[in-house]
């Protein structure tokens, strides 16, 4: 016996939740999650990226739009109906019954013989590598395995959908890494689809196909985790993807695409992104910033703050007058001096325009 | 997927549906649901037992059920999410239920009921009596096709289970609440004639018997409303005082035998309510053992002096102080130790910081303490029964206003009014006080640190308080239990079984066992009524918790305040209203015992949605997502994951609920026939005929029977440690596994 | 909807101890418990019809009687005091029938069913009068009463007790009595000076004389019988026929108009007519005078030959008008005087 995947797509058409008439908790989202893809809604907490998980999952009902999972509309169906299965923050599993009693649950239900029942859900549990544990208790597990019976008895169901609601909140920071690298290898050894929601944009970038990340119950930007970290669309992409300076600047010419761009006394050229002439902003990584002594008379100049030492590399503060810059750098350079200034300067990765 | 055919549950409820209007008998049967003669008496085609399809060939106005049962039909093939599949049964179900409510209330007993029905058709030789099972079934088909078509209109996430259950709660709260109080105020307005007039409700309503202030200028007495207000803001207060003292002193002098002082809490539950009332007799009136006694040692002349607001006073007290005992307890604890240190060590002495601080946080306890005293009063009919003298109460009244000479529902109806209006009154300033302020300690974390004790003569004044009535508590009880043994109180003091025996005599006969005491009859009603009612009461309580915790829906507050509402409604006034009502088509019920039932399910379900709501809200809501989303509809889901997990709120809404339908009178003494005669009515008729011993021995049994049955219960539901506590933030890892 | 399945089921389990049985017959009862017990068992070993019984205090068995007319439960109702039992005959709730029985029957019983149209018939009669606490009249030192104007004196305030007449029929025989005594004004005089020796108007007619038997107060205005039945019982009590005379209610039976069993309903009135049944009341610790002349009386009873009994109007009397005109009159000159 082997658990399959069974794929199907999640479509949303201009769907709206509006909570208690009033509160607009995602308003008019459209997207589209590929079969067989893992993909990520990612955003700060009240974004309305769990609201988008559970009404993918039929636990909430959309007020307004379209949902399909599978070419199928299940804009009306209740999560019963709904070929989908979710693991929960809190894992969520009955205390009252056994490890094996809590992955067979669904399988029960579904009407499947006894002796599938019995057979699916050992291979459920071997697959998450818990083979053995199914007559122990919940409670007597650790919260790893806890997850991981989670996941086994969501994936037992063989569902179109699976859905991860902040699966790894609840495990120590190192923990989290390998449970995460487990998912990611479930999800693309079954071919599962997979709908993901998080807030840590590391956890996102690292397990996802593709990123949604939301804010304010909208989405501010879709795209794989690479498009979304080198070219994102708006200053809040920029900034809760990785950390960014947001700096003013002016377009002062737009040809072949390309933007000369004017920020403080020094020209770059840029990818010009739709950007047109005038006032615009862009975007700059902290470690994609160069500091260098106020003589190396490259790029603008500023008053360095702070120098602090964290272990793997230096973090400066820089005062300019294009506002106030954050930057990060391998090794520490004598040359700086706290007080005195600096000139500064991007890599080659360099600035991104943001066109909105 | 395209279902072919027809969804399975809307099959299932219209087969149903359908069988019962063909099969069943359409009307009530004259010796009420459990009377099944229909069976032979010309079923299903004529007489008694003819069945909806059969009965509507004489009464056409039948027929058109038919037509809505079978009307879902249309809807066969269509998916769920197909707008004319819940358009359908939107129609079927709300038509139905619509048509059977109509021609149920149009033609009653004596034809048209509604003169302008007569005015159109001409009076009919056509008459109806109350509905039976075949209309019973036959509306549950409806409540179900109507439940359908919103849930696959996407109410309540689609969800079928949860729409049905709330229309199948608020079709039961409607009909079994509000339907009963609204015919009552009706009644209020009613002339003997049987025609209506506000006239005649003004002069019941503004008589000097309920409103006269006499009392206060001189005159002989007050009206029944200032009588009952007045002796209930008395209890309410020191009812709240007396549990206070005795919340302090578990928790703030010291104090060791707290146990002992919870174990009490329990008494007043499971006594009868007039028992303290009798117990006051024996022991203060006019022959009573301490009058006599002081009367023999000083030489004074006796005296009526407990009869009136004095005795009814004492008794309620006895019996209520536990409590607001109960409830404070809970609200002394729970002011944060941390808060008290932190004034001590802003240096503040003892005395103020009991003053300034753990008062002030009490003060919701004290405030729902004092409302419920107030309540509980207000509704209180045994003890003024046996003790109010010419001191008249709300409670009594109604009831001979119903069953005396006087005879008359309209008055009965009026005073319940006043009644209900004070109780609604004080359940709303609860709610308004509590609703406001949050006297809750604003910190996540566990207080650890103890509570202050308090000032030295604070305590010693405590302690002899408590002291006092703890030991005339004891007293009572003692005499409860000594009277039970007393051949005739005062008359002959020896001590007998005698009592017992009467009551529960058994011996042999040719036929093997026999019940010959004369407490049996009502002793075995009671506990089969009781047994009956304590899980449908308990049932329906936690669904509806789980419909007010779980579920989010238009009205939902509307939802939870009238369900609440129940527990503000005095048990006088439930009695009175359900005569009212349920007298009559389309719903007869009196005489049967299943008006008992209903009674107490709709009494003491507050207390299931209280006991439901307080357990549910611990549970972790993605439990039941999870159980969901795994494939579970939401009835599986309340089945296997809610319910067993909420084995105490269970176990507590049934002890409660069955304790409380043991020792219930006031709406149950409206509602008992000779052939369900109760154990509180048949102990109050034992009083009436001066037959003390005989009640009091009773009462002791039931005393015990409630002890028992508790422990019973306790077995029954089971005690397996759910505790195994699932403690979601632990990050040790085990690594491997 | 579910549970409702749940309790149908459950309901219907509880019905396989119930037997069928075809002849029935439904009795309304306002007697005592006992004696209601008493005649439905004796009814039900003398026939074999069962009797599905409920007993009622006569106002409110009139008053579901008056409810049911549309569609009467009852077949028939005996027992209580006369009043409402005529009250039914006039509007027309009960039916006339002339039992063969009548020969047997005293004449105040057959006074009281021509009044009514045959609706309704005497089945005992019992005195009013009222009783005292031997004990609790030697303790206060009190005369011992015999006469209605006894009860007046002022060492009696506060000792005596009766039921208050808007709730009791047996407290409004005392009213009607007293205004056929002493005339209307007197009458209320009487019941004005009465009013200051009440220490309580209790709310059942015959609560009075079991608070005399327990102690609770000295003097209790009741039906003689009643009174008799607490001697019976052992209590120290002693029963008094006033010396003014008195009045006197007659308790009825009548048959129930549209009963579902009417032949039933005859074979029991006749039944209930008899001179055996009629002697068996003291079975049931009832010491009313039977209305067989044939029935034995208990010794314990009063014997009304030997009471001075008034010729009382129950036609005038037991009229709703008149009725409700004297209770407002005690409720606004009586009922609002200091005590």
């Amino acid at each position: 016996m082997k658990i399959k995947g069974n794929a199907a797509s999640v479509e949303f058409e201009h769907v709206t939740k509006v909570y208690g008439g009033m509160v607009k908790a995602v308003d008019d989202v459209s997207f589209a999650v590929a079969a067989g893809t893992l993909v990520t809604l990612l955003g700060p907490s009240g974004c309305g990226k769990t609201t988008t998980l559970r009404m993918i999952a039929g636990l909430e009902m959309a007020t307004a739009g379209r949902i399909v999972i599978g070419g199928r509309d299940v804009t009306k169906l209740p999560a019963t109906d709904r070929d989908v299965s979710m693991v929960f923050q809190s894992y969520a599993l009955f205390p009252h019954m056994s490890v094996q009693e809590n992955v067979s649950y669904g399988l029960k239900l579904s009407g499947h013989s006894k002796d599938e029942v019995r057979e699916r859900t050992e291979a459920g549990l071997a697959l998450v590598g818990l083979k053995g544990y199914g007559s122990r208790s919940p409670s007597e597990l650790s919260g790893g395995q806890q997850q991981r019976v989670a996941v086994a008895r969501a994936l037992v169901l063989e569902p179109e959908v699976l859905l991860f609601d902040e699966p790894l909140s609840n495990l120590d920071a190192k923990l989290r890494r390998q449970v995460r690298e487990e998912i990611r290898e479930i999800q693309t050894s079954l071919g599962l689809t997979v709908v993901y929601v998080t807030h840590d944009q590391e956890e996102a970038l690292a397990v996802s196909d593709r990123i949604i990340v939301m804010n304010n119950a909208v989405i501010a930007q879709m795209g794989t985790p690479r498009q979304l970290y080198e070219a994102p669309d708006t200053a809040f992409v920029a900034d809760f993807i990785g950390e960014a300076n947001i700096l003013p600047c002016v377009v002062e010419d737009v040809t072949d695409g390309r933007a000369q761009v004017r920020i403080d006394g020094m020209t770059v050229t840029l990818a010009a992104r739709g950007v047109g002439k005038g006032p615009a902003r862009l975007a700059v990584r902290p470690n994609r910033i160069l500091l260098a002594p106020a003589a190396a008379k490259s790029g603008f100049t500023g008053t360095l703050r702070k120098a602090t030492y964290v272990g793997s590399h230096w973090e400066y503060s820089v005062e300019s007058a294009a506002g106030n810059i954050f930057a990060k750098a391998l090794d520490g350079d004598d040359r700086l001096t706290v007080g005195g200034p600096v000139a500064i300067g991007f890599t080659a990765e360099g600035p991104v325009l943001l066109p909105q | 997927m395209l279902r072919h055919g027809l969804d399975r549950n809307v099959t299932f409820w219209l087969l149903t549906g359908l069988a019962a209007f063909v099969l069943l008998p359409w009307y009530g049967i004259e010796r009420g649901y459990l009377d099944m003669r229909w069976i032979t008496g010309g079923w299903p085609f004529r007489g008694s037992g003819a069945s909806g399809l059969f009965a509507g060939l004489e009464r056409p106005w039948l027929l058109p059920h038919l037509v809505f049962l079978l009307l879902p039909l249309a809807a066969w093939g269509r998916l769920k999410s197909d707008p004319l599949f819940s358009a359908t049964l939107l129609f079927a179900g709300a038509g139905g239920l619509i048509w059977l409510l109509l021609q149920g209330f149009a033609i009653g007993l004596n034809g048209f009921e509604w003169s302008w029905l007569e005015a159109l058709f001409g009076p009919q030789d056509i008459r109806q009596f109350g509905m039976g099972y075949g209309a019973l079934f036959t509306a549950a088909a409806f409540l179900f096709f109507l439940s359908s078509g919103l849930a696959a209109r996407g109410v309540v996430n689609g969800d079928t289970f949860v729409v049905g259950s709330i229309g199948f709660v608020i079709a039961v709260v409607g009909i079994f609440i509000f339907f009963p109080i609204m015919k009552m105020f009706i009644a209020g307005l009613q002339t003997d004639d049987g025609s209506y007039s506000l006239s005649v409700f003004i002069a019941k309503f503004a008589d000097r018997k309920i409103w006269s202030l006499a009392c206060m200028t001189g005159g002989t007495r007050c009206g029944v409303a200032w009588n009952s207000l007045f002796l209930a803001v008395m209890v309410g207060l020191f009812s709240t005082l007396l549990g206070l003292v005795f919340a302090l002193v578990v928790t703030r002098t010291g104090f060791r035998f707290g146990r002992f002082l919870r174990a009490m809490t329990l008494l007043p539950i499971i006594t009868p309510p007039f028992v303290i009332g009798l117990a006051i007799i024996l022991l203060f009136g006019l022959s009573g053992t301490v009058t006599t006694t002081i009367a023999g040692i000083t030489g004074m002349q006796p005296t009526r002096w407990v009869y009136g607001f004095t005795g009814v006073f004492i008794a309620q007290l006895l019996a209520f102080t536990p409590i607001a005992f109960l409830v404070l307890i809970g609200v002394v604890e729970g002011v944060s130790p941390s808060m008290e240190e932190a004034a001590q060590t802003l240096r503040a002495g003892r005395w103020h910081t009991f003053r300034t601080v753990s008062l002030p946080l009490m003060r919701p306890g004290l405030a729902n303490a004092f409302l419920l005293g107030f309540i509980e009063s207000m509704a209180d009919f045994g003890n003024p029964l046996v003790l109010s003298g010419n001191f008249d109460v709300l409670s009594t009244e109604i009831f001979f206003a119903i069953v005396g000479a006087q005879n008359d529902a309209g008055r009965a109806a009026v005073l319940a009014m006043v009644l209900l209006f004070f109780t609604l009154a004080a359940f709303y300033l609860q709610r308004f006080w509590l609703g406001k302020k949050s006297y809750t300690t604003l910190t996540g974390k566990g207080d650890s640190g103890h509570h202050p004790l308090l000032p030295k003569q604070l305590r010693y004044v405590l302690f002899a308080i408590a002291g006092v009535w703890t030991v005339f508590t004891l007293v009572v009880y003692f005499i409860i239990i000594y009277g039970s043994f007393v051949e005739v109180w005062g008359l002959k003091n020896n001590l007998t079984f005698n009592h017992y025996v009467r009551a529960f005599g058994l011996s042999w006969n040719e036929f093997g066992l026999h019940f010959s005491g004369a407490a049996w009859d009502s002793f075995w009603t009671t506990l089969q009524i009781s047994a009956i009612s304590a899980p449908l009461t308990a049932a329906i309580g936690l669904l509806t918790a789980y419909l007010l915790v779980r579920q989010s829906f238009a009205g939902k507050q509307a939802f939870e305040f009238t369900t609440m509402l129940s527990f503000a409604v005095p048990g006088t006034v439930i009695g009175v209203s359900y005569i009212v009502a349920f007298n009559v088509p389309p719903i007869e019920l009196t005489g049967t015992g299943l008006i008992l039932i209903l009674s107490f399910i709709f009494r003491n379900m507050p207390v299931g949605v209280r006991a439901g709501v307080a357990s549910m809200s611990q549970l972790d809501k993605s439990l039941d997502e999870a159980s969901l989303t795994l494939g579970a509809n939401s009835w599986q889901t309340f089945r296997k994951i809610i319910l067993p997990l909420l084995r105490p709120a269970i176990l507590a809404a049934l002890v409660y609920s069955f304790v409380r339908a043991m020792t219930a009178i006031s709406a149950v003494i409206f509602l008992v026939s000779a052939r369900y005669d109760m154990a509180t009515s048949y102990i109050i008729g034992r009083v009436e005929n001066n037959d003390y011993g005989l009640a009091i021995a009773y009462s002791t049994v039931l005393i015990f029977v409630m002890f028992a049955a508790i422990g019973l219960f306790q077995l029954l539901v089971g005690r397996r440690q759910l505790g195994r506590r699932f403690d979601q933030s632990r990050t040790n890892w085990e690594a491997g596994g | 909807m579910k549970l409702k399945l749940a309790t149908m089921a459950l309901l219907g389990s509880m019905l396989m101890t119930t037997p069928a049985i075809a002849d029935d017959l439904t009795l309304y009862c306002s007697a005592d418990e006992e004696w209601c017990q008493l005649m439905a068992r004796g009814f039900e070993e003398a026939t074999g019809i069962n009797v599905d019984m409920t007993r009622k205090s006569s106002g409110e068995t009139f008053a579901q009687v008056k409810a049911e007319a549309a569609n009467p439960k009852g077949d028939i109702w005996w027992g209580g005091t006369g009043d409402p039992h005529l009250q039914a005959a006039e509007e027309g709730l009960s039916e006339a029938y002339e039992s063969p029985m009548r020969g047997e029957l005293q004449p105040w019983s057959i006074k009281q069913s021509e009044a009514s149209g045959n609706k309704t018939i005497g089945i005992y009669s019992g005195a009013l009068g009222f009783g005292y606490n031997e004990d609790l009249l030697k303790q206060n030192n009190l005369p011992a009463p015999a006469c209605w104007a006894d009860l007046l004196k002022p060492e009696f305030k506060g000792h005596i007790q009766i039921a208050n007449p808007n709730s009791s029929g047996t407290a409004y025989t005392t009213l009607a009595t007293m205004v056929q005594l002493f005339g209307e004004d007197g009458g209320f005089d009487y019941m004005k000076k009465l009013h200051v020796n009440v220490n309580q108007y209790t709310k059942s007619g015959s609560a009075p004389i079991k608070a005399a038997a327990k102690g609770e107060t000295t003097v209790g205005i009741v039906f003689m019988h009643d009174a008799v039945a607490q001697t019976a019982q052992g209590f120290p009590i002693k029963t008094v026929a006033p010396c003014e005379g008195t009045g006197y209610e007659i308790g009825s039976m009548s048959i129930i108009k549209g009963a579902r069993n009417p032949e039933n309903a005859k074979k029991f009135y006749d039944w209930a007519l008899s001179a055996d049944v009629q002697s068996r009341a003291v079975e049931a610790k009832s010491y009313q005078v039977p209305s067989n002349k044939n029935a034995k009386i208990s010794p314990l009873s009063p014997d009304l030959s030997a009471i001075k009994l008034i010729d009382y109007d129950f036609a005038k009397f037991g009229s709703s008008e008149e009725r409700k005109r004297l209770l407002k009159k005690w409720d606004d000159d009586v009922s609002t005087l200091p005590q």
